[in-house]
């Protein structure tokens, strides 16, 4: 997004111009919140709250309003509408009496919290009374929030799917935040959405191949280098040099990167031969020189995802070896390791490690990369996020308000101001009508007449997203992590509402 | 999927989460560059507070074009054969020769070409290599690989002998071309010796692409299924521009999305409220029209439920009394929408509706229950208060002054339904428009249209080679051999001939044009070209009524 070009007033629904002359008369304040509803049989029971700071400082901090922008916004709205809408006197008084300022405040649980389903997650409310229009024209800008909160949640569901698994099979979690890899930068829809879709599987990952993310998260989130990578060759690497040359090839990347991991693709032709000709026959010396702070990661990238990693990791098995762990699953020698980064969704990977598991054979032994499952492959149905006006007042008068279609009834709504707390029973829940009482709401105010007023650094966010216990081993009590997981953690889990 | 230990992340990792402190991770010679930069984000973060949003955007000047790819692209001019001197590669979207999925009700066996001059324009043109940003690049990749292995020689000599301009030639299809899946839609080469690696180091801003070219192919299959209907129960396609209107702004996944993607959907309708997209369209392509799009006011449910449920016919009233002479939209499902059609509509307002004029008619808005069941049911209550009258084909309208517009649960398989249960039920499509949201701009990946980008030859030791991939376990991913040229048959279909044999002359001329060489932009197309370019034929809508 270009800096100056930004023009705020030009960032909403166009629909949202017409509102200011659409509200009861002597309307005063308009309060709104967002929320993943809750959806019976839903996928997903907890959401990952992340990506409201960047969306605050980029867009909404400081003046955004001037009065060129009132300008542009004037002419372009007459055109659009065909007719004269806008509201240019409103939006010079925000300019006038807050220095073109949002007189707005926005208040919302911390970054990183993990929070089931059907609960309040930010609210958004004029703080001046002339300006109870703003509320809602910010709506369609906040409610991009969809995606990092999805792209998060859904990366976290990949950990605990990788957690489980590798738990299970190795006896310990090490290597967990190494093993999904971002492959999506190319099948994101814009550079601004591989920067968010990118940061905000570093929420619960290391491992990344978009660069946007890292940027995102140093620029707004405070994090000098948020995930790492390795060399790795790609197809063009590889047919470059002829496909009789597919071993020079492959060659060359262990001359070029003898000392640090490399990934290898090896299905440019036929990924069966190259593992047991190539690799396993006439580069085996060169492979087994390697060690396990330098492996040799092979790729496939093609076939049935996990019918090709089972027999690529037999054929490995063949050449190679392998041992057993300390929980009794085969491990392919240290300096050899597979990455799976085709064809990867919540199922497959699912099923291509239960395989594994199936056949003896540990998580540790293989990575994986996934693109647009993760960053592009949702929408904001996947939590079916979206934002409501709840609560107004007119002639002084506080109203509860909502919608409840009897066409669908899960499109129901909150009603009233909202708090989000943990009741006596470790629950999560959104009190409605005004009831919560102020010292025990978990939203937090970050945004008030312009100025961001609470930050999170993404060190914060990644502790407050861990995993906890329960996700990994349902039966298994870990003493050593009994500080971190306070007797309300594990409620949640549970929470349903 | 770093092993090195005592490196950072392995064994550093605790149990139940990453271990992030910068202190333990980092050798002392980077804990230096952390502490640097942590400086920089300070300052960054300080100023941001009182100068606001100016300092917020990081946009087209501070973006880096050598931190815009793939990381494992950093590493690649290390892997290519030893005197390589070019790299050839060329996008396409893909022809599925064999579909193992179930069978699509919609085959988008053409795409409309489209959004190549957007990221050209914002991200390629012009110097977009300085020492400023070889710096910057060549401390992310240290602390990224936690190795050296950035090409900073190879960024130099950009920066040097082309005054950081890029030295790549991209040919293209023209903007707006509609063309059959399987066929090459740009290339792109090395045009210097010593820079073969930058050809694929622009791959993944590339092929981003996919995102415009799939949402203006998705909303043209979409219009050909408005156009069919509309013609076969009016006969004619008067206000088929209008049919489908982008809902999708607070669907996409960032402002950027919005832009690309809004604009898109405008290659082949007037009506969105995407604003988003008319920016991108004025400042990368341009119009001889003031604007390429419009809206109408409309109401939403903030505007309807802030009155209070028992006041719903004040809100609907206020509302159509503030927007007496042009069209307004009015969403009625807040509480019963059929309620809200017979009684508020039908009998409270009806007086009020019916002083409104075919130029400025009320728009009823359903918003939830199923799509065609819904828009049925409306139109039948509406028709018992509203007489329809019969036009030309024998099919059921509305008067003018009353219309339905149905913007919830709408895609591509769903519109047909609608179109279709409603020509059943003998109503005309005159009747209704659309609005699509999370269908139109964010519900499509690249694999849709099977959208890649593959090297395809090279020049190592001063002879050319013609490369390709064949992976045994998907025959679909097989990918051409050679230069490629895009030419037309006599009988007018198009042809990708490979291993440069389009430099023959009987195959007449090619249609890909130089569009970007060594950091300028050679050739552009107006949005009207495009539009033009994309539009309905003749022949198609023929073939359509068939």
């Amino acid at each position: 997004m270009a800096a100056q070009d930004f023009n705020f007033l030009l960032a909403t629904d166009s629909y949202k111009i017409t509102h200011y002359k659409q509200y009861p008369p002597n309307v005063s304040k308009v309060y709104s919140y967002f929320e993943c509803r809750h959806k019976k049989g839903a996928q997903f029971s907890e959401v990952v709250f992340f990506g409201l700071q960047y969306l605050l400082k980029k867009y909404l901090a400081g003046p955004v309003v001037t009065e060129e922008k009132i300008q542009e916004a004037k002419v372009f709205y007459q055109m659009h509408f065909k007719q004269s809408v806008f509201d240019e006197e409103g939006w010079r008084k925000v300019l006038e009496k807050y220095d073109g300022r949002l007189p707005i405040r926005i208040k919302a649980v911390p970054e990183g919290k993990i929070v089931p389903r059907g609960n309040v997650l930010f609210t958004v409310e004029n703080t001046d009374p002339d300006f109870f229009w703003l509320t809602n024209f910010i709506e369609t800008m906040l409610v991009q929030m969809w995606y990092p909160i999805t792209v998060a949640t859904i990366s976290r569901e990949f950990k605990k799917i990788l957690a489980k698994h590798l738990k299970a099979t190795s006896g310990s979690l090490e290597g967990l935040d190494l093993k999904l890899h971002d492959f999506g930068y190319r099948g994101v829809s814009s550079q601004e959405s591989a920067a968010l879709g990118g940061a905000a599987h570093l929420v619960n990952f290391c491992s990344t191949d978009t660069v946007a993310g890292l940027l995102m998260a140093q620029r707004y989130y405070a994090c000098p280098m948020a995930g790492f990578s390795i060399p790795a060759a790609e197809h063009s690497t590889i047919i470059s040099w002829g496909r009789s040359r597919e071993k020079d090839a492959y060659e060359c990347l262990l001359d070029q990167f003898p000392s640090g991991p490399v990934a290898v693709v090896s299905d440019s032709y036929d990924i069966f031969k190259a593992c047991k000709h190539i690799w396993g026959d006439k580069l085996k010396e060169r492979v087994m020189e390697r060690s396990e702070d330098s492996p040799l990661i092979i790729r496939p990238d093609s076939g049935d995802p996990a019918e090709t990693l089972i027999e690529v990791i037999k054929i490995l098995e063949e050449c190679f070896g392998c041992s057993l762990n300390s929980v009794g699953y085969k491990v392919l020698p240290s300096y050899l390791r597979i990455i799976q980064g085709d064809g990867i969704d919540l199922n497959s990977i699912n099923e291509i490690l239960e395989k594994l598991s199936d056949e003896g054979w540990s998580a540790e032994n293989v990575f994986f990369g996934c693109g647009s499952a993760l960053v592009q492959k949702l929408n904001r149905d996947t939590l079916n996020c979206a934002f409501k006006c709840s609560y107004v007042e007119a002639n002084g008068k506080g109203m509860d308000v909502y919608k409840q279609p009897v066409t669908d009834p899960s499109k129901g709504s909150k009603r009233g101001r909202l708090c989000l707390r943990r009741n006596s029973d470790g629950f999560i829940e959104t009190v409605e009508r005004g009831a919560g009482k102020p010292e025990e709401d978990m939203l937090v105010t970050v945004f008030e007449n312009g100025t961001i007023v609470q930050e999170y650094t993404l060190d914060e966010i990644r502790k407050a997203a861990q995993l906890w216990e329960d996700d990994v081993s349902p039966s298994q009590h870990n003493k050593e992590d009994g500080p971190t997981l306070d007797i309300h953690q594990k409620h949640i889990m549970n929470g349903v509402h | 999927m770093t092993f090195r230990s005592p490196r950072p992340l392995i064994g550093q990792c605790t149990p139940f989460g990453p271990a992030h402190s910068d202190s333990v991770t980092h050798p002392p010679h980077q804990r230096r560059l952390v502490e640097r930069e942590q400086q920089k984000l300070t300052v960054a973060r300080d100023s941001s507070h009182v100068k606001g949003k100016m300092e917020q955007h990081t946009g087209a000047v501070d973006f880096n074009i050598l931190l815009a790819t793939d990381s494992y692209k950093v590493t690649h001019y290390k892997q290519y054969p030893p005197n390589t001197s070019k790299v050839y590669s060329y996008f396409e979207c893909r022809e599925k020769r064999t579909d193992s999925t179930k069978l699509r009700k919609v085959k988008y066996d053409k795409t409309v070409f489209y959004g190549l001059q957007y990221i050209l324009n914002k991200y390629l043109k012009g110097q977009v290599v300085t020492p400023e940003k070889i710096q910057e690049a060549k401390e992310v990749y240290r602390e990224h690989f936690q190795d050296d292995v950035f090409n900073e020689k190879g960024w130099n000599y950009i920066l040097e002998k082309y005054k950081g301009h890029l030295p790549i030639e991209i040919k293209a299809v023209p903007e707006g071309s509609v063309i059959p899946r399987g066929n090459v839609l740009f290339t792109v080469e090395s045009t210097d010796p010593e820079c073969y690696w930058l050809t694929n180091w622009v791959e993944t801003i590339l092929v981003q692409s996919w995102y415009p070219i799939t949402v203006a192919t998705n909303s043209r299959e979409q219009k050909k299924i408005l156009a069919k209907y509309l013609m076969e129960t009016s006969g004619s396609l008067v206000g088929l521009e209008y049919k489908l209107h982008d809902f999708g702004y607070r669907g996409v996944s960032s402002q950027e999305t919005a832009g690309i993607g809004a604009s898109a959907h405008l290659v082949n309708f007037k009506g969105t409220d995407t604003v988003a997209g008319i920016g991108v369209i004025k400042k990368y392509y341009g119009t001889k029209d003031p604007v390429p799009g419009y809206s109408v006011p409309a109401a939403e449910h903030s505007t309807i439920t802030a009155w209070g449920k028992d006041h719903e016919k004040d809100a609907f009233e206020h509302i159509v009394k503030q927007f007496p002479s042009v069209p307004v939209s009015i969403v009625s499902d807040s509480y019963d929408i059929y309620n809200a059609c017979e009684k508020i509509w039908g009998e409270d307002l009806r007086s009020l509706i019916e002083m409104r004029s075919a130029d400025a008619p009320l728009l009823v808005r359903p918003d939830s229950g199923n799509p065609l069941d819904t828009v049925l049911k409306v139109l039948e209550i509406l028709g018992k208060k509203f007489h329809p009258v019969e036009n030309s084909k024998g099919y059921k309208v509305l008067p003018p002054y009353i219309r339905v517009i149905q913007g919830d649960g709408v895609d591509i398989n769903t519109l047909q339904e609608i179109v279709e249960g409603m020509k059943k039920h003998r109503w005309s499509i005159e009747n209704i428009s659309f609005g699509s949201g999370g269908a139109l701009l964010q519900k499509l990946t690249r694999d849709l249209l099977n959208c890649s980008f593959k090297c395809s030859y090279v020049v190592t030791n001063g002879l050319g080679v013609n490369v390709f991939k064949d992976p045994v376990a998907d025959p679909n991913k097989r990918s051409k051999k050679g230069r490629l040229s895009l030419h037309r048959t006599p009988s007018g279909d198009f042809v990708t001939l490979e291993e440069g044999k389009g430099d023959l002359e009987e195959y007449g001329e090619d249609l890909l044009h130089t569009v970007f060489r060594n950091g300028k932009i050679v050739k552009t197309y107006t949005f009207d070209e495009v539009r033009d370019n994309a539009k309905l034929k003749e022949s198609e809508v023929k073939d359509l009524l068939l």
